[in-house]
């Protein structure tokens, strides 16, 4: 009896794995004259689940257009969506269609495994004149012609210096416009109390580290502090001055206006070892008063919700960045954070290039735009005004549900029209305080302060590991003391910093650069 | 006539640096436990912290269990996507456990007989591929020739004989007494019914620990999945875990409700408390033969 019951064990095991060795039911439907795309696309939330089988979209474009679309998210990190892609190109298995940064983009179309779109564009009247500048066809040009669509994936200028005006109208405090003024802000902020609570803790500034390939070491929340100085980002794109910005003089300059920052205890001390959660947590948590946050991150409904409950009469307001001795000012780099979308050779050869630019095209405009970027009308959303609206429970766009009906919603936005920004940005009262409030109303006025033009620099050469390691441990050491910050100490940290690779990375940007017409 | 047993007890006087001995010892594994105890409770306490909660970590991590939020675990048993990776990670770690032990068992068993011939040339065959990797591109073409793209056993036959875990049951089978083959040789036993009626019931310990290797490497398994499974169906519970950690999304664009109303921390931190629970569940019952399996591969010879 025991041998049977191992016996019928082990087979029942080969045959589950015989039986789900594929997992599940695959549900594209399979019929003569249909043009099969295969799609690879950015989910815009990877995790609220994919997009579902009953998506009405593929239906209209087997019905309309003869496309049996099969749509994959892909990984929602960058560097694992580079390593997906170019192991499919290794085994000559790319998608028909799919997104990837300039990066792969540029090593793929090299290699000769991307399609000539150049002709597409007139075949997207619709998309070309919304998304496709003549700065956004260069971005995809290799020898005069263009290799892949260039889409925005964001929405530029979202991010401001904010400041706790109630915490300045406590200690009748004025707007800070000069190094100088915040740095008496944040003193302020420090050491008088602002939340009348008795004790001390509070602090001035509020940041953590957020590196990227353009906001170098300590990052993009320290730019506008950076800006006063004229060294946002981590190239000046200037024609007249190009270069890597820690070889600019300024730049010292800012390393003595950090560590005074740092040395007198008015930013809040845990910058070095705050993830990007932790500083959310900690602002809403009332912590520091002044800060670089993104607009939707602060004032979107969900995210507000907290410092509401915790502060019903805190509030925050957007404010320029500030100015340094010289006059110079900014929020930060701005890059337009632009995603290319390639038609495989091999598609091409299959003639599907043509398919694929009428599918792009329908949807950027009319009802694939609608129901790409807020799923079906009366089902997902309401229209009031012309601004789609999130139809209430969890089928609304808003939804759980409703949001994996608008998947492919970064294939269809251009982030920047009214429609689009209402839509996703409500005006609402918040339930403790009763404000009224918007997130778009504070990313109008974070778009109206002065950034700093780096079209390009988003895509300019990397250090290598070593390198970037030096630096950032570097500036690390002068801000934690480690390294004395003196004249003499900058200038040998800088000269190791040239000898180990810092030259030829920045003669490798400037070559870059030029080649890509990046240059200001 | 009853007779009379006596228990003799041997007694150690501890000498006064045994006690300091042991204190320091003793010491040193509370601190160990505490290493480990932190993060886990840190992880759990924050998983269960309300979108209002205000204080620091430590502040955080003694929050009385009245004060606990269920949002986040209401909102990810909500969420289909987590219940369909779930069911796809639970696949894959049934399925992928029982082709890896089919065929390395075997396979162990095979190289553990002393008088095969080629046997130590095919034990060096067998140990290349854990010295020199095969890479990522000659691994991929691989799956994609064998049209294995997309298909669940795309994440476990590839790495369902680990050379490792091949090599420590390879040496727990050569452990075995050999007269015990040879008795069964003579019952006219084959080599197939050694292996079954023999070698099998006496490796409950090794093939459970193996078992166990293999479990948790498939469950959490992050790389393969990404890389083979283009569905999103398909997809198991570490690629959903990791969307969600890496979510910017959720944090800065969502003028939705993903998650309902529970905090983004909270959210992160039960999802991984939740994928962490099935694992936790397996080592009570697999411990014994855990703990037994491993240090028999080790005392041979």
């Amino acid at each position: 009896m025991k041998k049977r019951l191992t016996a019928v064990s082990v087979l029942l095991l080969v045959g589950i794995t015989l039986v789900f060795a594929r997992g599940g039911k695959e549900s594209a439907a399979k019929s003569a004259g249909l043009t099969k795309i295969e799609m690879w696309y950015n989910a815009t939330q990877t995790e609220v689940g994919p997009l579902p089988n009953d998506w009405v979209g593929y239906k209209i474009l087997k019905d309309r257009f003869n496309i049996e679309l099969e749509a994959s998210s892909l990984p929602s990190s960058t560097t694992d969506q580079d390593m997906k892609i170019q192991a499919a190109a290794a085994a000559d298995t790319l998608p028909d269609f799919f997104v990837a940064n300039r990066e792969v983009w540029l090593r793929l179309a090299k290699n000769g495994m991307l399609a000539d779109v150049t002709d597409l564009y007139k075949k997207m009247p619709n998309r070309t004149k919304i998304m496709f500048d003549q700065d956004a066809i260069n971005f995809t040009m290799l020898n005069g012609r263009s290799y892949g669509f260039a889409t925005p994936s964001m929405i530029s200028r979202n991010e401001g210096v904010l400041i706790r005006k109630d915490w300045l109208s406590k200690l009748g405090l004025a707007v800070p416009k000069t190094t100088e003024d915040f740095l008496g802000v944040m003193r302020a902020f420090t050491f008088r109390d602002p939340d009348r609570n008795g004790r001390n803790d509070t602090w001035g500034y509020g940041a953590f580290i957020e590196v990227t390939t353009y906001e170098a070491y300590p990052g993009r929340r320290f730019q506008p502090l950076m800006g006063a100085f004229g060294v946002e980002g981590t190239w000046n794109m200037t024609a007249a001055n190009f270069g890597l910005q820690i070889h600019k003089p300024e730049f010292y300059d800012f390393m003595k206006y950090m560590k005074t920052i740092i040395d007198e205890g008015v930013i809040d001390p845990n910058w070095m070892a705050y993830k990007k959660d932790d500083f959310r947590a900690a602002w809403k948590q009332g912590k520091f008063g002044i800060m670089r946050e993104q607009n939707a991150a602060y004032a979107a409904k969900n995210n507000y919700a907290p410092f509401d409950a915790n502060f019903p009469e805190g509030e925050w307001i957007v404010v320029d960045p500030p100015i340094g001795p010289k006059g110079k000012s900014s929020v930060g780099p701005e890059t337009r954070g632009l995603r290319i979308w390639c038609i495989s050779a091999k598609a091409a050869e299959q003639g599907k290039a043509e398919k694929i630019a009428e599918m792009f095209e329908w949807m950027a405009t009319g009802e694939g735009y609608l129901l790409c970027g807020w799923g079906q009308e009366g089902i997902n959303y309401k229209m009031e005004d012309g601004i789609p609206v999130s139809m209430p429970g969890d089928l609304g766009f808003e939804g759980p549900i409703g949001q994996t009906y608008i998947q492919l919603r970064s294939m269809a936005f251009n982030y920047s029209s009214d429609a689009e920004l209402k839509s996703r940005y409500p005006i609402y009262i918040t339930d403790v305080s009763k404000k009224q409030m918007s997130a778009l109303w504070v990313l109008r006025e974070m778009q109206s302060k002065k950034w700093t033009n780096c079209m390009g620099a988003d895509s300019m050469p990397v250090p290598s590991t070593d390198l970037k390691t030096f630096y950032e441990q570097g500036l690390a050491e002068f801000f934690t003391g480690k390294r004395a910050l003196t004249p003499e100490n900058w200038k040998v940290f800088i000269a190791e910093f040239d000898k180990i690779g810092g030259t030829s990375w920045e003669k490798a940007g400037f070559e870059y650069a030029k080649a890509n017409s990046y240059l200001k | 006539m009853k007779q009379k047993h006596t228990q003799s007890y041997v007694t150690t006087k501890l000498t006064g640096s045994d006690k300091g001995f042991n204190l320091v010892v003793n010491l040193f594994m509370a601190f160990i436990l505490l290493v480990l105890a932190i993060p886990l409770w840190s992880t759990i306490t924050l998983s269960f912290r309300s979108a209002t909660f205000i204080g620091s970590y430590i502040e955080g991590m003694f929050l009385p269990p009245w004060q606990w939020s269920f949002a986040a675990y209401k909102a990810l048993l909500g969420n289909s996507g987590f219940l369909l990776a779930f069911m796809n990670s639970f696949k894959i770690l049934v399925q992928g456990v029982a082709v890896a032990l089919l065929l390395t068992v075997p396979l162990a068993y095979g190289l553990s007989v002393k008088n095969l011939r080629g046997r130590k040339w095919m034990v060096i065959f067998v140990i290349i591929p854990y010295v020199f990797n095969v890479g990522l591109v000659p691994a991929y073409i691989l799956v994609t020739k064998l049209k294995l793209i997309n298909h669940l056993s795309s994440i476990y036959l590839p790495v369902a004989i680990g050379t490792y875990n091949c090599l420590i049951m390879k040496s727990f089978f050569e452990g075995i007494p050999n007269e015990l083959k040879e008795s069964a040789y003579i019952d006219g036993c084959n080599d197939f019914q050694v292996l079954i009626r023999i070698i099998l019931p006496l490796s409950k310990a090794i093939i459970m620990t193996i078992g166990l290797y293999y479990g948790v490497a498939l469950w959490n398994d992050y790389f393969h999945p990404m890389l083979y499974l283009n569905k999103d169906y398909l997809r198991p519970l570490p690629i959903l875990l990791r969307n969600i950690l890496l979510a910017a999304g959720m944090n800065e664009f969502v003028e939705a409700k993903a998650f309902g109303e529970a905090p983004v921390e909270a959210i992160k931190a039960a999802s991984v408390f939740m994928s962490a629970i099935p694992m936790i569940i397996a080592y009570p019952f697999v411990q014994k033969y855990f703990t037994k399996g491993t240090l028999l591969g080790s005392i041979k010879g």
